[in-house]
């Protein structure tokens, strides 16, 4: 038997604690930088550092962490490509709008709430508690989604999600009379909300600071969940129905079970960021819930490395940057630099799509891939089977010869393409093998 | 033995709740376009009519999903893009460039020019992205190439967003715009050219297919692309042409639709393309008269829901599509004439 | 003693074509049998139908006495009906480890909080089938190939970590799709000294699809022979190897007389 190289998927618990220091660090670092350093910043510096990197964006980024992290659950383990995610940041968003507010003000429920002085009318319910109940809330309607997709290949699955995401946020935006009850106040939207209760302090309008150290610790949640959930048996079960569905089934994996638990563990995740986001923006408004949003969240998780926690992490931290901040300062630098009236901002749809693209055709396995990932989106390589010549031959004219009678073969990304008698040598596409798997 | 029955009637029961749930929405659908039909006749015709015509554009565009998902099983999620380039094309061209405005007989001259130089143009550009987005990933696993073409999409509104602005603009047209009346019945004009335009279209695309030799290795291919491949076909041409035909229907479509609704929107594109898909579907997606079948119900469909007292309205016509989408989905997968497309779980 | 597998009068048609024609067909417990056949004479069509991929048209397959006609694969797989399959479905982004655990997922019991929690009883439960696995890799002799990603392996390693992952369902029956195919004769012997062991210190039966006649001959108990989807001769090895419709099915009619498979 061949020695083979040893490429070993490596101590990955050791890098993950590397990662989540570095997380920790950095969230601490900007939390006390805002809240501390930044207010008496000389004032120059502090414009700067207001135009470039204001503390919105940086809560607004937080939560399309929090977003992304939830679609790299149901895309990026399980494989299933949800092209309707915005539908739990919409959810999300509105029990907060719901039991946070005066908005059903028929109704006097105060549960640990905070009400507006002299208000007390409608629900208000403590931030903590509307979180988890957010959460709850998505994943139920996470397995509601996603339970006409279970049988459905990965292309009809997209189109399915994809119709739940314009679906809800249109019940939204027309939500404002539906048989006479008013369920969303349509697209004006539901605002004000009450304040985050954080140990005895009310976070008002200006505490973005204290926001941002909540955000940050509801993804810090997320990753844990993520982690955690792989290193188990679902995680397992999730990977190897990505791989190869059928084969999964047959060792005992539930597929509808999973499957279903992907989407709501997923949705679970997306209604903590849509709740969180209720409370950056003070309010809950229909309009702001389209179809990019999901495709911008499906390009974070491409970007960052499909199933890769951190590799996400950055990819929504930079790309949710580039949207809110990015273009719109770089394009004011460019025009007074260069007297020109380009509108940078509008051109986030050549960039999401052309990252998209580019990351498919040339490094499907995202910027900072989780090792396995590298290898499953690119073209099974023969290098490293010794004796695999003659027995692909063999194997494959085998395979021709039952196609009538063989289960399909497709997995959601089966491993075994249907090469049927190519030579061990003939290359399949332009992408480059790289040297070492890692 | 008991268990024996109770198991084979366990198998016939999953089999028996989707022929009886399709049987019941399809019951459920007839009487609500029969409740229509009774309460307002004269009207239920007159939007029929201009959703059979609405239906005609549905169709064009689906028998370009529906081309290209048979032949390399792709759902070109940019398709609905080319045709909202189709309709950015009439618009620049025909109205703007040509100053077509009003009706009459050189401008329309100037119009079937259009639909064919828009058909040229629409063409052109499905068959660059097949060979520069799609093509390296034809034996890539799914997942990829899907991704890619929702980012294709993405570039194609782009391209829209800057050509047309971010907001509708609204066009004259060319075509005379007369309704004529057919038993109380109101016919417009528009629509009579739509259907007279798409009709002869249709019966030159099924031509194609069915008698040329580009037909035959579409079909082919669509089939077993290895077995093409070693019957000497060349399939990366047949994969072209393919495109090249579903970006001519999508332009012609484009044309139409710019000279009868006249408006022009960079999210044009994704609003109809998901119709269209869900038309696509509904017939059967793989099955070309499935296509035009499904693209004639669903606008028949829409606009009766649109136009009618009974139906919802047009606040509710996107969600009222996507929702046949889903149920087909669920419960009829195969849609009236295509094959099995689920697997099983 | 029961039959661990009954199948009976099993059909299956595609469309017009019946790929299996009212087959019936049983595995005694602990035993090894083999199903041969020329190629496009149903076995593996059969095969599927075992496993709860096809659902037959007419017919019931019972696990000991219990009947699992039309249960989707999963349960199968639970009721004790493991599989490796023709050409090699590993999860190939998965540690051989990963693979073998993945299918005990059926015996394990973490839910979602437990995992999230890390409570005792998971973390106790993830270390049995990890010490399960590593058990499973040593029988069939990969134990060096643990942390590798299944797709790195080689080939030979690689059926045997099919193999290694089937047993984790400690199933009363291991269906091996054409095991040896792309094995030299050494290999091939090594397998049947496999087989043996497997029925002697895994209490499970085989069944065997195979082409390779002589691994056939000498590990099968009782040989049924398929064609067209119809059971032709079903016997000992001997009494396959000179059966004149087995003859003609492989070399062609005609052909009996001067056979010497």
């Amino acid at each position: 038997m061949a020695l083979l190289k040893p490429t070993r998927p490596g101590p990955a618990i050791a890098t993950d604690r590397k990662w989540a220091l570095s997380f920790a660090v950095g969230v601490v670092g900007i939390f006390l930088g805002y809240q501390f350093v930044v207010p008496h910043l000389p004032y120059q510096v502090a414009s700067f550092v207001d135009d470039w990197l204001p503390l919105t964006a940086l809560n607004e980024a937080s939560v399309y962490v929090i977003l992304a992290l939830g679609l790299n659950i149901v895309v990026g383990y399980a494989g299933l490509l949800d092209l309707g995610f915005v539908a739990f940041w919409a959810i999300g968003g509105y029990v907060v709008g719901w039991l946070m507010s005066g908005f059903f003000d028929s109704a006097r429920v105060n549960i640990l709430g905070h009400p507006p002085i002299g208000l007390p009318n409608g629900v208000h319910i403590s931030f903590w508690l509307v979180l988890l109940i957010a959460g709850a809330f998505c994943a139920l309607w996470g397995v509601i989604i996603g339970w006409p997709t279970l049988r459905l290949k990965s292309d009809y699955l997209a189109l399915v999600t994809l119709g739940f995401g314009e679906i809800i946020p249109q019940v939204f935006v027309n939500g404002e009379d539906i048989n006479g009850f008013n369920l969303s106040n349509g697209s004006k939207g539901i605002t004000p909300v009450d304040g985050i209760d954080l140990f005895g302090k009310l976070l008002g309008p200006f505490d973005l600071a204290f926001k941002f150290l909540i955000y940050a610790g509801i993804a810090a949640f997320v990753v844990l969940l993520s982690l955690r959930l792989r290193e188990g048996r679902l995680g397992r079960a999730w990977l190897a129905i990505r791989e190869d569905e059928l084969a999964a089934s047959m060792m005992g994996v539930p597929l509808r079970k999973t499957k279903l638990a992907a989407y709501a563990v997923g949705a679970f995740s997306g209604g903590l960021g849509g709740a969180a986001f209720a409370t950056q923006v003070n309010g809950v408004f229909a309009e702001r819930f389209n179809f990019s949003i999901s495709i911008i969240l499906l390009a974070m998780v491409v970007l960052g490395g499909m199933g890769n926690v951190w590799g996400v992490i950055i990819g929504a931290l930079v790309l949710a940057w580039i949207n809110s901040t990015g273009l719109v300062q770089f394009g004011q630098t460019f025009n007074n630099a260069f007297g020109t009236q380009i509108n940078f901002p509008s051109y986030n749809f050549l960039l999401f799509g052309i990252i998209l693209i580019l990351m498919m055709l040339f490094r499907r396995e995202g910027l900072i891939p989780e090792r396995r990932t590298k290898l499953l989106l690119r073209e099974p390589e023969r290098g490293q089977m010794t004796a695999l010549g003659a027995e692909a031959e063999l194997v494959a004219a085998e395979e021709a010869i039952h196609t009538q009678t063989d289960p399909p073969s497709e997995g959601k990304l089966a491993t075994q393409t249907d090469d049927a008698g190519m030579g061990v040598d003939a290359p399949q596409s332009g992408d480059s093998t790289e040297g070492g798997r890692s | 033995m008991a268990t024996q029955t109770a198991v084979r009637s366990r198998i016939a029961v999953s089999a028996t709740v989707q022929r009886v749930s399709a049987a019941v929405i399809l019951a459920g659908v007839s009487a609500w376009l029969i409740w229509n039909l009774i309460a307002a006749p004269a009207q239920f015709f007159t939007v029929g009519i201009q959703g059979l015509s609405n239906g005609a554009l549905y169709a064009l565009i689906a028998l370009g999903y529906t081309l290209v998902y048979g032949i390399i099983e792709l759902i070109n999620f940019a398709h609905g893009d080319l045709f909202m380039l189709g309709t950015l094309f009439s618009a620049w061209i025909l109205t703007k460039l040509l100053q077509q405005t009003s009706p009459s007989m050189g401008g329309f001259l100037w119009f079937v020019a259009t639909l064919l130089g828009a058909m040229v143009f629409c063409s052109a550009i499905n068959v660059a992205i097949e060979f520069f987005a799609y093509r390296r990933l034809r034996k890539a696993p799914k997942l990829a190439p899907l991704i890619t073409a929702v980012g294709v999409s993405f570039i194609l509104q782009f391209i829209g967003l800057s050509w047309n602005g971010s907001g509708p603009k609204n066009w004259n047209t060319v075509l005379p715009d007369h309704d004529y009346m057919f038993f109380g019945v109101t016919v417009n004009s528009q629509a009579l050219i739509v259907l007279g335009v798409t009709l002869p279209l249709l019966g030159l695309m099924t031509f194609i297919v069915s008698r040329t030799r580009a037909g035959k290795a579409m079909r082919a291919t669509a089939q077993d692309q290895d077995a093409a491949r070693l019957m000497g076909i060349n399939v990366n041409r047949t994969i072209s042409f393919t495109f090249a035909m579903g970006g001519a229907l999508a332009g012609a479509a484009g044309v139409m639709y710019q000279q009868t609704v006249g408006t022009t929107n960079y999210n044009l594109g994704f609003q109809l393309g998901l119709i269209a898909f869900t038309s696509a579907v509904l017939g059967g997606i793989g099955s070309l008269p499935g296509a035009v079948l499904g693209g004639l119900l669903i606008g028949v469909i829409q606009g009766l829901n649109d136009g009618l007292p009974h139906g919802l309205g047009q606040k509710w016509s996107q969600s009222v599509v996507f929702t046949i989408l889903i149920l087909l989905m669920v419960f009829k997968p195969a849609g009236l004439f295509g094959s099995n497309a689920v697997e099983k779980v | 003693m029961t039959d661990a597998i009954r199948a009976t009068d099993i059909t299956v048609s595609f469309g017009g074509l019946v790929a299996v024609n009212a087959v019936t067909f049983t595995v005694p417990e602990r035993s090894v049998v083999s199903l041969i056949g020329p190629n496009g004479a149903g076995k593996t069509t059969f095969f599927n139908v075992l496993t709860g991929l096809y659902k037959p048209d007419s017919g019931v397959v019972e696990f000991q006495d219990r009947d699992v006609t039309g249960l989707p694969p999963h349960r199968i797989a639970e009721a004790g009906l493991a599989r490796t399959f023709q050409n090699i479905r590993l999860f190939g982004l998965m540690t051989a480890e990963e693979n073998v655990m993945v299918a005990m997922h059926s015996q394990l019991k973490a839910g979602v909080i437990a995992t999230l929690l890390r409570t005792r009883v998971q973390k106790r439960e993830e270390a049995q089938a990890r010490d399960r696995a590593r058990e499973l890799l040593d029988f069939v002799g990969i134990s060096h190939t643990r942390d590798e990603y299944a797709r790195n392996l080689s080939y030979g390693d690689q059926r045997r970590l099919e193999v290694a992952r089937a047993l984790a369902l400690q199933p009363k029956v291991l269906l091996l799709d054409e095991p040896t195919a792309g094995m030299n004769p050494q290999e091939s012997a090594r397998f049947v000294e496999f087989i043996y062991r497997l029925r002697e210190e895994r209490d499970t039966a085989v069944l065997l699809i195979e082409h390779d006649m002589s691994v056939v001959m000498r590990v099968s108990e009782r040989i049924t022979v398929l064609d067209r989807g119809e059971k032709i001769a079903e016997g000992t090895a001997e009494q396959v190897r000179s059966d004149t419709r087995v003859i003609e099915a492989y070399l062609g009619t005609g052909a009996a007389g001067s056979a010497g498979l």
